[in-house]
């Protein structure tokens, strides 16, 4: 049994969790040599062969203010919201709609008319129709994919401005008849053309149970296990060892952060006005320990420890990031935020771990660029899709029976807690799938120029098992 | 020889093809002043009887663009510009120039050679190579006539006839109004239209089935000429639209379209096309029977050919009329039924014409008359004559004189090409702001709307999503084009970083902020360190001088390059826009601003930098009336109905209730103090102000002169009755409608001439134009000058001289006025 084992190195056996952590060691000083082989003149990695010498930088990013589903956007198509993505970020970059290469989306939930919502997003938002543009899934790391899809486009030499953007509406999401009653009303045609009306009547009652007049409505459960991602989360949480406790301590934190943040004004410029407002409507500064304390278990009922405030909820929103070559940007006039140094997409058991692929891709990162968690790494983003599975990954990067189990005895690290998400996180701001990505590039970038660091981590979970991590450097202009 | 020898040599002179692309923006007559005009010259809406609706529009392909699909090409169109050069060369892009075959000598003028198929298809193709679009002329009717006599009508090949254009630019556009305008004495246009129906019932009378294959614009007498075919195609093409738009210009269809057209669509649908003169899109044109079939363009002729063989062989029949609803037939074909739908008819033109408009009455009686005598020949007789007579008044005159000072308002005479704009800047994103924007962008400009902050930029684009959400719901804007416009639309704040950057891009920056000397020339001071050096500034001010806003100095580095662009609120619907140089000014600087305000849908008037330009300068005494009528105790009721009897779209009170009384009262006290000396004496303005002190700021305010209470109703309240009482002092006043008219317009008209004196306009048609887009000066008379033409200069100054010796001597005419009198000499021709 490798769980007692494991919470020697969780919160809980450290007596609760410490939010103020605040390690002295990395802060604006920086790192030895011997850590460094990714300055930019020598740095390579097995995925940068095709050209070592270019690098790729986040110029710029933006988001539509996150807001609850069937909210602000109620009205609003996920093609718009992506557009109106688009469009500010060319507002906020000034940059020419021509001198864009290509376009990329994530999305998860497909409104089937805008299967390629790229596309279709960029054209409407004026962009020349000879721009190529596709779609990415890849669950709630879609826009992750296309951002580190339009840095492999960068360097490959087949495009030099590219923009990455991400949407997820939950406010509008096919519901469907159920499949007996689909089967036949696609056969119906045939059906009318030999029997008539009469004979398509018939076609259609024929062998129809009662219990086939119903609806499908898109549930946030994974195909293959058929488990709710809440549950998963649920058990990931109670094995290791992550209590109800710890997550709403961890909840609140979000919320407080995320409403200093805005209140600071921190988001400025981040978040595009809609309407005139950049309100994230989802956000709750003046929730407590108390408040949250009080909701009862949403998943594993009775005794499950996720609840409506410690998951993240359903959230409309649109995102987008403008990914150039260095050497391009610099042409433009651009000051680039950061370079993008190293991704890495692995995935787990998702009857097991449905949402520890942080935990492994952030090792793969530290491991192949040979950094260190603690002492390297000064800004850490990571996807909040619940309090329970992101502590849970904390503790797996810091377990050193996990780290014997799957990585050669090497643990990952801790996460200085005053590093991470600092200014909120999906519990908070909210996650639309598609867009979250994005996101988190955009803040740890922005995170990193006002905070002088050197490297950030961004990592994030996704249904089926997947998992991403990205790795930023600091862009000094 | 149906045509004038003077008409015939007027047509054929090269100098006299003045022109057009005559896109006379419906906005133009239909939103003139506070939108009213459209009713008064145009009964919108007139049929609501027809469940199924023949009003609503339902076209995915509308254009965008209210103004161009709207008056548009018309009723007539006096083209132009074509030099003979430009003509070959668009004449080329169709017919690629074969220099080594030769082609066979083209015989016709206004068409290409018809081509006869081996199954006996005619192919007529309309083609004037003189201009950009088909107009339907005497000549080329005169042309037709021997045409068809020689090729088509003896000869037994010919088994069916299509008719097409082989211009890109549409099938015909209209009539030509330079044939009507040309001749004297209107009576002799009877036996000219007569000639021309005979020969469509020669056409007719070859019995053999006539098809029209139309792309593009099919309007006024090309409309007409298609409803004799027994076919109708047209393409599905946005630029397709087919109306009947005469009533615009005061006439009515002669070519049997009162008579045609109802037999075909209905009398309901027939009557709200002929009475609205608007354009119907190609789906409705299905949906009504205008057409029988709709096709995309690349097929348009070989569907038409395969159309005329099968209908000559029969396998194909002609479309029978539509089956009409139970209730339609009740109103359409019972006595009582049509009883009830002309009484309402009548009701609705009484009410949007006030009786002030002649043509949609002559409509009406043509289409009652038709149904009284459905046989014979009789029915077209009545129509042409009625046509004549209307062509005949001072109406149809009056409002074709428009239709041309519009055309001719097209073009700017400057010695300097404008610079090319593509990237245009808004400072400031209020009303006036985010309407200028919403114009601009609508033409495929790009816009940079800057404002504080995003609050204040989130409320300007509001209003222009909304005004664009409107068209989408009415399906006037497809989504695609709103969601164009909308990203057409930078919005920037100060604490956008990236400003200055995008404005480094613009070609022209048009600020309608506060209306503040220092805050403008600060603004200009900014804006000249982040845009290029070409950059023009045009500033957005009613009231302050150019001139000091370009004076030289720390803030101003290229006075050459700012110009005045004065627009009227609301921006969108307002038609008209002074264009004001400084001394200053550069022509390559006016000369932009002339051709973006042109491309914006605006009619652009150059005025001179004097205090409120021309229109304001004119409205100035108007108010200053007002204001006297008021305390020698007029009711305020009384006021606006005789201003609105004499063909104002609201009167005085109204607008400047509408306008906001504070506004208003600005305008006047501005004025006062300014150069109009006793022009602006004899009333006491105090009425406004004192108003703006209690509060009482017009509509907006829900209270002003009346008490707004609903969306539509408003009452005079308690209070304004004892603040008038207090105002007059109990005076009471039963003064004619006429003295009222008069007094007002007296004023109004001779503040325009003496604008024309002193040369703040440089000729009677731009202060014509002026005031009728500007203020809605009755477009039936056609402006202040064709007004004073029509009244008589000297009868004019004389009432003028009587008015001067009983109230004073703001109402000494101006000494342009008495030469006129003393010469006897006209405005206009």
């Amino acid at each position: 049994m490798i769980l007692p084992r494991l919470l020697n190195y969780g919160p809980s056996a450290s007596g609760g969790l410490v939010v103020a952590r605040a390690t002295a060691s990395f802060v604006g000083g920086s790192p030895t040599r011997q850590h460094l082989p990714l300055s930019s003149s020598s740095f390579s990695t097995t995925t940068q062969t095709s050209n070592p010498t270019k690098n790729v930088v986040v110029v710029d990013g933006v988001r539509l203010p996150f807001a609850m589903t069937s909210t602000i956007y109620e009205d609003q198509m996920a093609v718009d919201l992506q557009r109106l993505a688009y469009q500010g970020l060319i507002t906020k970059t000034a940059l020419d709609k021509k001198d864009v290469d290509y376009i990329l989306a994530g999305n998860v939930i497909q409104e089937v008319r805008t299967s390629n919502i790229a596309r279709e997003a960029a054209i409407n938002a004026g962009f020349p129709a000879s721009i190529g543009a596709h779609t990415v899934a890849m669950a709630c790391i879609s826009s992750s994919v296309a951002i580190t899809s339009a840095v492999e486009k960068i360097l490959a030499g087949k495009a030099s401005t590219v923009i990455a953007g991400g949407v997820e509406t939950f406010s509008d999401v096919p519901i469907r008849l159920t499949r007996p009653i689909r089967q036949k009303l696609i056969t119906m045609p045939k059906a009318m053309k030999k029997g008539g009306p009469l004979g398509a009547v018939r076609h259609l009652f024929k062998g129809l149970k009662t219990k086939d007049i119903s609806l499908e409505t898109p549930a946030i459960a994974n195909y293959t296990t058929g488990e709710v991602m809440g549950v998963s989360s649920d058990r990931l949480s109670a094995k290791f060892g992550v209590s109800r406790g710890e997550q709403d301590e961890f909840t609140v934190r979000s919320h407080t952060l995320a409403g200093k943040a805005h209140k600071d004004g921190w988001y400025d410029g981040e978040i595009i006005p809609y309407k005139g407002s950049t309100e994230e409507n989802g956000i709750k500064a003046d929730s407590t320990i108390e408040s949250v304390s009080k909701l009862k278990p949403a998943f594993v009922k009775p005794h499950g420890t996720h609840t409506a405030a410690n998951s993240s909820f359903l959230t409309d929103g649109a995102s987008a990031s403008l990914i150039m070559s260095e050497e391009r940007a610099l042409e433009l006039g651009f000051k680039p935020m950061a370079y993008i140094r190293d991704w890495s997409f692995k995935a787990c058991d998702p009857f097991e771990e449905l949402l520890l692929g942080p935990t492994y891709c952030t090792q793969e990162i530290l491991a192949r660029n040979n950094l260190n968690l603690g002492s390297d790494i000064g800004v850490f983003e990571i996807h909040e899709a619940f309090a329970g599975q992101l502590l849970s990954n904390l503790v797996a990067m810091n377990s050193q029976a996990f780290a014997d189990k799957n990585f050669g005895g090497k643990k990952v690290g801790e996460v200085d807690m005053s590093k991470l998400n600092t200014k909120g996180g999906s519990l908070a701001l909210g996650h639309p799938f598609g867009a979250t990505g994005s996101r988190l590039v955009t803040t740890a970038s922005r995170r990193l120029q006002a905070e002088g660091q050197r490297f950030a981590i961004g990592a994030a979970c996704a249904d089926g098992g997947l998992g991403h991590a990205f790795l930023l450097e600091r862009y000094s202009n | 020889m149906f045509i004038s020898p003077a008409a015939r040599k007027a047509l054929f002179a090269p100098q006299n093809r003045y022109a057009v692309a005559c896109r006379l923006s419906q906005q133009a007559f239909s939103t003139v002043g506070t939108g009213r005009v459209a009713n008064a010259l145009i009964s919108r809406g007139i049929l609501t009887l027809d469940v199924d609706g023949p009003l609503a529009i339902s076209t995915p392909h509308a254009s965008t663009s209210r103004s161009s699909n709207a008056f548009s090409t018309a009723a007539a169109i006096k083209d132009s510009l074509p030099t003979s050069k430009a003509t070959a060369s668009t004449h080329g892009d169709e017919m690629p120039s074969k220099p080594f075959i030769s082609a066979p000598e083209r015989k016709y003028k206004f068409f290409q050679n018809v081509e006869i198929t081996p199954t006996g298809v005619a192919i007529i193709r309309f083609d004037n190579p003189d201009k950009k679009v088909n107009t339907l002329s005497f000549a080329l009717m005169h042309e037709a006539k021997s045409m068809w006599q020689n090729e088509i009508h003896s000869n037994t090949n010919v088994k069916s006839v299509v008719f097409t254009s082989a211009k890109e630019s549409g099938f015909i556009a209209g009539a030509d109004i330079f044939d009507i305008s040309s001749i004297d004495d209107k009576s002799t246009l009877v036996p000219i239209i007569e000639e021309a129906l005979q020969f469509f019932l020669h056409m007719k009378s070859k019995n053999v089935p006539m098809v029209a294959a139309i792309h593009g614009p099919a309007l006024g007498g090309g409309l007409e000429w298609a409803l004799w075919c027994d076919y109708r195609i047209c393409t599905d093409s946005s630029s397709t639209k087919l109306g009947l738009p005469e009533v615009k210009l005061g006439l009515l269809p002669g070519f049997g379209g009162t008579q045609n057209l109802p037999a075909l669509v209905g009398i309901q649908g027939g009557m709200d096309m002929m009475l609205t003169g608007k354009d119907i899109r190609p789906v409705k044109a299905k949906k009504m029977g205008l057409v029988d079939l709709v096709v995309a363009p690349q097929s348009l002729e070989s569907v038409a050919i395969s159309t005329a063989e099968g209908l000559a062989n029969g396998s194909i029949k002609k479309s029978k009329p539509k089956t009409k609803s139970l209730l339609n037939r009740f109103i359409e074909d019972t006595p009582p039924g049509q009883y009830l739908m002309w009484d309402k008819v009548k009701k609705m033109v009484d009410k949007n014409t006030d009786g002030n408009y002649p043509a949609p009455y002559a409509i009406i009686d043509c289409v009652k008359y038709g149904l009284a005598h459905p046989n014979g020949l009789d029915k077209y007789k009545h129509e042409r004559e009625r046509f004549a007579k209307l062509a005949a008044t001072k109406e149809s005159e009056a409002l074709i004189g428009i239709f041309d000072g519009m055309n001719q308002m097209k073009k700017h005479s400057s010695s300097a090409e404008p610079i090319p704009v593509k990237r245009v800047a808004v400072m400031g994103a209020g009303l006036m702001g985010a309407g200028i924007a919403q114009v601009t962008a609508e033409k495929g400009y790009e816009v940079l709307l800057k404002d504080r902050d995003d609050a204040s930029l989130g409320r300007g684009l509001s209003l222009m999503n909304e005004n664009w959400q409107k068209k989408v719901t009415r399906q006037s804007m497809t989504k695609y084009q709103y969601n164009l416009n909308t990203a057409r639309v930078t919005p920037l704040s100060d604490q956008t970083e990236s400003w200055k950057r995008h404005f480094g891009g613009a070609d022209l920056v048009i600020e309608a902020v506060f209306e503040n000397l220092e805050l403008k020339r600060n603004i200009i001071q900014l804006v000249e360190s982040v845009t290029p050096d070409h950059c023009v500034f045009a500033t957005n001010t009613s009231a302050i001088p150019i001139a000091d806003i370009a004076a030289p100095g720390e803030q101003v580095k290229r006075p050459e390059n700012i110009v005045g662009m004065h627009y009227f609120s609301p921006v969108p619907s307002m038609p008209l826009l002074e264009i004001i140089p400084h001394a200053g000014t550069s022509e390559e600087a006016l000369a932009t601003a002339f051709a973006v305000g042109n491309k914006q849908g605006k009619t652009c008037v150059v005025v001179k930098d004097v205090p409120g330009f021309y229109v304001n300068r004119c409205l100035g005494p108007v108010l200053v009336e007002t204001c006297a009528l008021v305390k020698e105790g007029v009711p305020l009721e009384k006021l606006d109905k005789a201003m609105k009897k004499f063909g104002m779209p609201v009167g005085p009170i109204t607008l400047i209730d509408e306008v906001g009384v504070d506004v208003a009262s600005k305008v006047a006290s501005f004025l006062s103090k300014a150069d109009l000396g006793v022009r602006m004496n004899g009333g006491d303005i105090s009425l406004m102000s004192n108003m703006v002190e209690k509060g009482w700021l017009g509509k907006k305010s829900k209270k002003g002169f009346f008490t707004y209470t609903g969306k539509k109703d408003k009452a005079i309240g308690s209070e304004m009755v004892s603040y008038l009482k207090e105002f007059t002092g109990g005076a009471v006043s039963n003064m004619s409608e006429e003295d009222i008219q008069n007094r007002i317009a007296s004023r109004l008209v001779n503040e325009a001439a003496k604008c024309l004196e002193d040369g703040i306009i440089e000729n009677p048609v731009d202060g014509d134009i002026g005031l009728v887009f500007g203020i809605g000066f009755a477009p039936f008379k056609g402006g202040p000058f064709r007004y004073m033409d029509s009244v008589g200069v000297t009868a004019f100054v004389d009432r003028m001289n009587g008015f001067a010796n009983n109230l004073g001597e703001q109402f000494e005419p101006c000494q342009l006025l008495k030469d006129y009198a003393a010469s006897g000499k006209k405005f206009h021709g």
